[in-house]
């Protein structure tokens, strides 16, 4: 009798059991990767910031030393600066630029199909390979691209990057030319959803192109320009390779930014520790301003 | 039951296809396979494919020779693979690299400490080129393998259509480079030339680099000795006279004197002199080969550096052989050392299809010019022999040049920029980095 009631007990709570490991073993290659690729690299630099870092001689603990010295140092300081307005700049550009793009090339048509894949290359090339493209097409004499345009126009040959008043829009601008196309697909995926007819009644009643726009398009694709606007707060304060490439922080440091100045003190400067702390700093405040951002974006959704 | 059992094999087996999938992704970044082997040595060199291909010749003699096999891996980001290396405990037997380095490796504990005395053939390397590879602590921690100094570049043809000498002072080169943008030297009716090339950009302290023939021909230096340490030298008034002199005729005189863009180019970006637009080009000799092919052999000669108002003391550099701390394979690395010196050694180095890997010998019994049978390179071979510096080795040199660097190309960026004021700062900034080392007495 006892026998009788307890194999199905045991039953019972195996199976909900065996049901939970189940997912987690077929998970387990990916988030063995992840683990192996991200977290413990991430964790292993998050414990070097705390470190005077000599990979042979073995580390020294210094407490928040790297800290105090990363946030006290002007150069860094001046580095925020840039990070911020080219961040900002380059994240809201591109924003308004995709959205532009997407109602410009919306649509079925076998021509715009061509033509959004031509607008979208900038996004599959090679940062290091735009990079060196548009160094030729800023170069500071007629010579160059920009500048023979310039030169119609009966506007001087400007040297964009060599002049440090012109230096980080220059890069801007070609921070702008690489995202805005990423921006256009998840806006035109949006845009598709919109119930046609909500246009069309908006055109019975008259509205004006910019009424339409304010109070059927925007309303209809906020999802979308919400996860831009995420991809954005990730990606707006790590920018590295543009200014790598394009400038190398110069002239004069004046397209200097964060990740350009951790990897000069971690690599010029073999201060891994002062670049490890530098950029905890940074995925810190990438962090906060990813939530921030996504607290706004479900508040908006819920509203 | 047989479904259960089914079930746990497969999940066992994704399991352990993860893990070792993990372990093998572990593995491959501290890959060595044969470093127990105690007759092969792993030797590391920072070179580009073509240079690479020398080196494998001279290693492949080596082999030949002793029997020693070479396990040779040439590495663009030496410095970044190194530090990465220097993590596992488990270093290169033998890396060749840069003169300037050895501060910066040897204050990382990552060089073995070297007895000239037991390098077959020390004798034939001179004192003063050994004196260049000792420590701070007195100790050699390197052994000298290559030496360069820079001489300028300069456009034969174009001289000579434009009935100009060579210069030999630096007002001399100033006016040939206005001749050079302005009375079009390559005759195609276009106002499409420039004097000189000029990486000025701070990145990797290219302007530092570039800049230090001039401040040692104009009487200046960034670090002195000072007893036993070192104070920063650069609010002298040599340094101050010589960097208002570049700012004001090279970086903002008339147009044209350097190539556009100088303040942002790194030497991969100055190709001015290789395209064919501009005549003149302070630079290392490992350049020669490359401009043999563009703009031509025929085309342009190897001068000395013009002298400035101290005369013409040029940057000198060049690389090192230096021995992995705690590798266990002394006599290996010794003998393989003796070979990279030795006449032979240093012969097959210089020679063959591709650039060339010594360029300047170390060993006293050659002479530069004659084993490529090519006289400019005797000017090379003089330029370092007699008037050539080098950046102090026994420091770790790297954040000072960078520091240097990034001061500089602010000057030369502001045109307005009180070149006094600068240094001053560039100075303390440069008093703080030897004051980290402990060098600043």
């Amino acid at each position: 009798m006892t026998a009788t009631v307890t194999t199905p007990r045991t039953r019972r709570v195996r199976v909900p059991g065996k049901r939970a490991v189940l997912p987690w073993l077929f998970l387990a290659p990916g988030l063995l990767l992840a683990l192996v690729f991200k977290f413990v690299p991430m964790g292993k630099g998050v414990w070097l910031s705390f470190f005077e870092v000599r990979p042979f001689l073995g580390d020294q603990w210094v407490g928040l030393d790297n800290y105090t010295r990363v946030l006290t140092d002007h150069r860094f300081q001046d580095a925020v600066g840039h990070t911020l307005l080219l961040g900002i700049g380059q994240s809201l550009g591109a924003i308004v630029v995709g959205f532009v793009l997407a109602l410009l090339l919306e649509g079925q048509a076998r021509s715009l199909k061509v033509i959004r894949a031509a607008v979208f290359l900038p996004v599959v090339t090679a940062t290091a390979v735009v990079g060196e493209l548009w160094r030729l097409m800023y170069y500071p004499t007629s010579d160059g691209l920009v500048n023979s345009a310039l030169g119609f126009l009966g506007l001087g040959p400007t040297p964009f990057l060599d002049n440090p008043d012109t230096a980080l829009w220059a890069t801007m601008v070609m921070g702008i030319w690489m995202v805005a196309p990423y921006n256009m697909v998840i806006i035109l995926a949006g845009l598709a959803g919109v119930d046609r007819t909500l246009y069309e009644a908006s055109a019975m009643d008259g509205v004006s192109l910019r009424q339409r726009l304010r109070y059927v398009t925007l309303p209809a694709i906020r999802p979308a320009i919400g996860i831009v606007l995420t991809l954005a707060a990730i990606r707006g304060l790590r920018v590295f390779t543009e200014v790598y490439v394009l400038t190398g922080g110069g002239p004069a440091g004046s397209t200097e930014v964060w990740m350009t100045r951790a990897y000069t003190l971690g690599f010029t400067r073999n201060d891994i520790g002062g670049a490890s702390a530098a950029s905890v700093v940074l995925l810190a405040v990438t962090l906060l301003l990813t939530v921030t951002v996504n607290y706004f974006r479900k508040r908006g959704d819920v509203r | 039951m047989g479904v259960r059992r089914r079930s746990r094999r497969l999940a066992a087996m994704i399991t352990v296809a993860g893990l070792a999938f993990g372990a093998a992704a572990c593995g491959s970044g501290s890959d060595s396979a044969e470093s127990g082997d105690p007759n092969t040595l792993e030797v590391w060199t920072r070179s580009n494919p073509d240079p690479a291909a020398t080196y494998e010749r001279v290693f492949a003699a080596f082999t030949e020779k002793t029997g020693i096999k070479i396990d040779y891996q040439p590495v663009i980001n030496f410095d970044q693979q190194l530090q990465s290396r220097a993590s596992t405990k488990d270093l290169p037997d033998v890396m060749i690299n840069d003169t300037a380095l050895m501060g910066s490796y040897q204050s990382q504990g990552l060089l073995k400490p070297i007895d000239p005395d037991v390098i077959a053939g020390h004798d034939q390397i001179t004192d003063k080129t050994w004196a260049s590879t000792v420590g701070i602590d007195g100790e050699h921690y390197g052994i000298p393998y290559s030496r360069q100094a820079q001489t300028l570049m300069i456009r034969k043809d174009w001289l000579r259509k434009l009935g100009l000498q060579a210069p030999t002072t630096w007002q001399e080169m100033l006016s040939v480079a206005k001749a050079f943008a302005d009375r079009d030297p390559d005759g195609d009716g276009k106002k499409n030339t420039y004097g000189m090339v000029v990486p000025g950009s701070a990145q990797n302290g290219y302007a530092a680099w570039w800049g230090s023939s001039f401040l040692w021909s104009g009487g200046a230096k960034i670090i002195e000795p000072d007893g036993k340490g070192y104070r920063p030298a650069m609010d002298s008034a040599a340094a101050v006279r010589t960097v208002t002199w570049m700012k004001n005729n090279l970086f903002c005189g008339d147009n044209g004197v350097i190539q556009p863009g100088a303040i942002s180019a790194i030497t991969g970006t100055a190709t001015n002199f290789q395209d064919g637009n501009a005549g003149m080009y302070l630079t290392g000799p490992y350049n020669i080969a490359t401009y043999d092919v563009t703009p031509g052999k025929d085309k342009f000669d190897v001068v000395p550096f013009p002298a400035g108002p101290a005369g013409s003391t040029v940057l000198a550099d060049g690389e090192n052989v230096y021995f992995g701390a705690r590798t266990g394979k002394t006599e290996q690395e010794q003998a393989l050392a003796a070979f990279l010196i030795s006449p032979e050694g240093q012969r097959l180095a210089m020679t063959g299809k591709n650039q060339p890997v010594v360029r300047i010998p170390v060993n006293s019994t050659l002479d530069a010019a004659q084993v490529r049978d090519d006289p400019r390179w005797s000017v090379v071979q003089k330029a370092y022999e007699d008037a050539s510096e080098q950046f102090p080795n026994a420091p770790d040199f790297a954040p000072v040049k960078q520091d240097t660097a990034d001061a500089l190309n602010a000057i030369f960026t502001y045109c307005g920029s009180d070149v006094r004021s600068s240094l001053k700062e560039l100075n303390d900034t440069l008093a703080g980095d030897l004051k980290d080392q402990d060098l600043l007495k």
